[in-house]
């Protein structure tokens, strides 16, 4: 009997908060009796086989005790196996599908995805595609701009100085979290931080910089069919929105205040929405994301993507978690991430090719 | 009755093993801490009576069983206040090296019982048994030493092979006390250039490190900070050896483990094992000892850290409210001046240098340097009260550096409330040190909560010496719980309370 599987942690500065979503979505799972399997990814990429009653704290120093060790094994017939012993040889976990809970690279841009794609495992949120253009804020920016979604500029930091005037904010391209985002107030502060910083090591955005600018937020689901939550607006300190405001003392995002359904300008809300359901196509969405906007005045902009959120938005659905879990299962099996064919390989190409030899001479 | 007798004295042994191993857990498995442990514990008040009884009913023994239902008796119940269910820091854990060592002793214990039932002495030789549960708690330490360290090597030659794979820059940290601090200090200040993983918490000796390389290692690290402790000669160099450390920095020396090392120049010989084979050696030059090691040194390039000389490699220095750091005689920052022991800071900032951090990034990191958890944190409790929260400290310079925290937070008219079982592990010197603290402690303090008796006699004489006038009301509480209620119930918004240390509940 093979049941759901939660995976959470990973290599990630989003590890600790990922195995915060994790294990609520674990909990869920168990109290509604689906028995998950719960695979904890180290932060030096090793898996653990874990209990769904754990605390976030007994993740703090490492591994927790009696966690058991499994072997992620890509290829056919792979998936989770245990360590077995001299005269038993381990199976991998029987798993129906399995609740990607992972924030940020290498869990939310792709690389996980593929793993479980050449394992044979169902799973839930984006497939590799859609992580990895999810993950590229350049790429996505793009992507919003050739769809005429309303977008801010954003542009790769490189020699010379942005097209647009400052002041701006200087982004890694890649990754999910708050981590590494710098105000910069000129051209040359901005090339100095693409340079000094190690989290804009591996490329760098810069857009304009809005101070008074505010966050909205909306959520999504995409099975059985597309649903967007209620608009959110995150209250903001002073200056950027960082990591300590949003995780840091608390559950995720839960605790982080925030209106829901603000009074908005005009047809703000109407934009956000039409706007968060055209993403969710462009983007190839699935599960739950959230895709978050930067309102000012009365002009609102797509500003990112969010494919696996923290603690899987819960707290903007107003349905129960479980019933956002078990259909997020349901699309896992129902809508498969892979659709690799073989067709046009037939050997006729290999039957008329000669020898090799032939082909290097 | 003799069997019955016997069967007493077995469920007796189990109950007093079942304390000792607690003790050998908390205290890192070292051979000779059950009975150091258990002879604090029987000599405190009416546990003499206690002890005193079960030597008796044991001696008396072979004259009558009766005698030695009494002594197994005094066996499972005492020592009192030892925790029956241990829960600070945690409970019993039942790894699998625990349960090894539980077994060891346990088999022993029975074999010798069986010797002595076989022999006709049943009854006293499992009196004696029972009496001597710390006794074989630690000779079951002993004994699996050799095991241990074979296990511990396998999963340390993995770690070094790990490490060598993610081949970062490493730096090593080591000092009586600031490593913790300084570690933090310097994760920081590097954070923003390179990638950096420091080890965690207090993970500092062989089992901690190799742990945080298998878990928190990260593929893609450029800078690994090792914490190394020691407890006495031989066990940093081990360490070096696989953990090898290009940057390795000592943070000051002080009698901390003192009962270990014998003398404080056998503890800079032993964290000076730290530098074999580094490239760069970095010392807090205000204490001598180092100032003198400095000179000494076989490493091509030594770093001088100091919080008051201008003329040091790297210099930390109050100016008013400000810190200015200066690299060579040459200003590099100014902030605001950050609650922390600059010490420690000059250290972190010339290790960020040593592994390539710009200034320009050292000095920006620095306006925002960490609170350390447990270290001189401040909080608000929910009596309204500020709370400065050293628990971890048990030196003496921190604990002075804590009293500075708390009238820096005080207020004019509120309680200045200070809440200590003192220092450990200092050796000879820990009464004295214990009673010279308490001495300022109780002069800076309106009130002076006393934990546990570990050290209370030297706390309350110290206290004592303070003129009447001047000297805070002194309470003696037996726990940390009592402590604890005793601040709800009599502080308020506008009081200030410093927890200085905290001791596990396996401590008197």
């Amino acid at each position: 009997m093979s049941s759901p599987a939660v995976i959470f942690g990973g290599p990630s500065p989003e590890h600790d908060i990922s195995i915060l979503t994790g294990l609520q979505a674990a909990r869920t799972l168990a109290g509604a009796g689906r028995a998950p399997t719960c695979l904890y990814w180290s932060k030096t990429n090793e898996w653990h086989e874990v209990d769904a009653a754990l605390e976030g704290a007994d993740f703090a120093d490492g591994v927790p005790r009696r966690a058991r060790p499994l072997r992620f094994v890509a290829g056919a017939g792979g998936g989770f196996v245990g360590e077995g012993g001299a005269l038993r040889k381990e199976r991998p976990l029987p798993i129906s599908a399995a609740v990607v809970c992972c924030h940020g690279a290498p869990g939310e841009d792709g690389t996980l995805q593929s793993a479980l794609d050449l394992a044979g495992i169902a799973y839930t949120g984006p497939d590799a595609a859609g992580a990895a253009l999810g993950m590229d804020k350049l790429a996505f920016g793009e992507v919003c701009r050739g769809a005429g979604l309303p977008v801010l500029a954003r542009e790769v930091v490189g020699e010379g100085p942005p097209s647009f005037a400052g002041p701006y904010i200087v982004k890694p391209r890649f990754g999910g979290s708050s981590i590494g985002i710098v105000v910069a107030a000129d051209a040359a502060a901005v090339t100095a931080a693409a340079r000094q910083s190690v989290h804009l090591r591996r490329g760098a955005v810069v857009e304009p910089y809005r101070d008074d600018a505010a966050d909205l937020e909306v959520a999504v689901r995409t099975y059985p069919s597309l649903v967007l939550s209620a608009i959110s607006k995150p209250e903001k300190g002073r200056g950027v929105y960082s990591y300590k405001e949003k995780y840091v003392g608390g559950e995720g995002m839960l605790s982080a205040p925030r209106e829901l359904n603000p009074s908005l300008p005009g047809k703000v809300a109407e934009v956000v929405r039409d706007a968060a359901t055209a993403v969710a196509s462009l983007a190839r969405l699935r599960g739950v994301a959230r895709v978050d906007f930067l309102l000012d005045g009365d002009e609102v902009w797509v500003n990112e993507v969010n494919t696996i959120p923290g603690s899987l938005s819960k707290h903007l659905w107003d349905v129960p978690f479980i019933e956002v879990l078990d259909g997020m299962l349901a699309e896992a099996q129902a809508r498969p991430t892979t659709a690799w064919t073989t067709d046009g390989a037939d050997g006729t190409a290999l039957r008329s090719a000669g020898s090799i030899a032939g082909k290097l001479g | 009755m003799t069997i019955a007798a016997v069967v007493a004295a077995i469920l007796a042994t189990a109950l007093a093993d079942r304390r000792w191993l607690l003790v050998a857990q908390r205290e890192h498995y070292l051979p000779g801490s059950a009975m150091r442990f258990a002879l604090r514990w029987w000599r405190l008040g009416a546990n003499r009576v206690l002890a005193a009884g079960a030597v008796l009913g044991v001696v008396l023994s072979p004259l009558t069983p009766a005698a030695g239902f009494v002594g197994a008796l005094a066996v499972a119940l005492g020592p009192f206040g030892f925790p029956l269910r241990p829960a600070s820091p945690g409970p019993l854990v039942w790894t699998p090296r625990l349960r090894t060592l539980a077994a060891v002793t346990a088999v022993a214990q029975l074999v010798v019982i069986g010797a002595g039932v076989a022999l006709g002495g049943g009854v006293p030789v499992a009196g004696l048994v029972a009496l001597l549960s710390p006794l074989a708690v630690d000779a079951a330490l002993a004994a699996l030493r050799p095991l241990e360290d074979r296990r511990a090597s396998v999963f340390v030659a993995s770690a070094r092979e790990r490490l060598e794979g993610v081949a970062p820059d490493v730096v090593a940290i080591t000092g009586s006390y600031g490593k913790t601090t300084t570690k933090t200090y310097a994760a920081h200040l590097i954070a923003g250039a390179r990638r950096v993983v420091p080890s965690p918490r207090s993970f500092n000796n062989r089992a901690g490190l190799s742990r945080a390389v298998h878990e928190q290692l990260v593929p893609g690290t450029e800078v690994f900070i090792a914490e190394m402790g020691t407890y006495g000669p031989g066990e940093i160099a081990e360490l070096v050896e696989w953990c090898r450390p290009r940057v390795a920095a000592i943070t000051a020396i002080g009698p901390v483990h003192l009962e270990r090392f014998g003398n404080e120049d056998a503890i800079v010989t032993a964290k000076a094992e730290i530098f074999a084979g580094a490239e760069v050696a970095v010392l807090n030059v205000d204490d001598p000892r180092l100032a003198a090691l400095a000179g000494q040194l076989p490493v091509p390039t030594v770093v001088r850290c100091s919080a008051v000389a201008r003329d040091a490699d790297v210099a930390a220095l109050a100016d008013g409210d400000r810190l200015v750091l200066l690299r060579s005689g040459e200003v590099v920052a100014d902030v605001a001046l950050p609650d922390a022991v600059l010490g420690n800071v000059a250290v972190a900032a010339a290790i960020a240098f040593a592994v390539g951090v710009p200034s320009d990034a050292v000095a920006a990191a620095l306006a925002t340097l960490p609170a350390v958890p447990n270290r001189r944190a401040v909080t608000t409790l929910s009596t309204g009260a500020l709370a400065v929260d050293d628990t971890f400290n048990s030196n003496p310079a921190g604990s002075r550096a804590a009293l500075d925290t708390m009238a820096r937070h005080a207020t004019g008219q509120g309680k200045r409330v200070v809440v200590t079982p003192g220092m450990v592990e200092l050796g000879p010197v820990q009464a004295g040190e214990n009673a010279a603290w308490a001495a300022c402690a109780a002069a800076a303090a309106t009130h002076l909560v006393v934990v546990g008796a570990t050290n209370r006699r030297a706390l309350l004489e110290g206290a004592g010496s303070v003129e009447d006038a001047l000297r805070a009301r002194v309470i003696a509480v037996a726990s940390h719980a009592d402590a604890v209620a005793w601040v709800r119930a009599n502080t308020g918004p506008g009081d200030v309370v410093l927890y200085e240390n905290q001791l596990p509940d396996h401590y008197p």
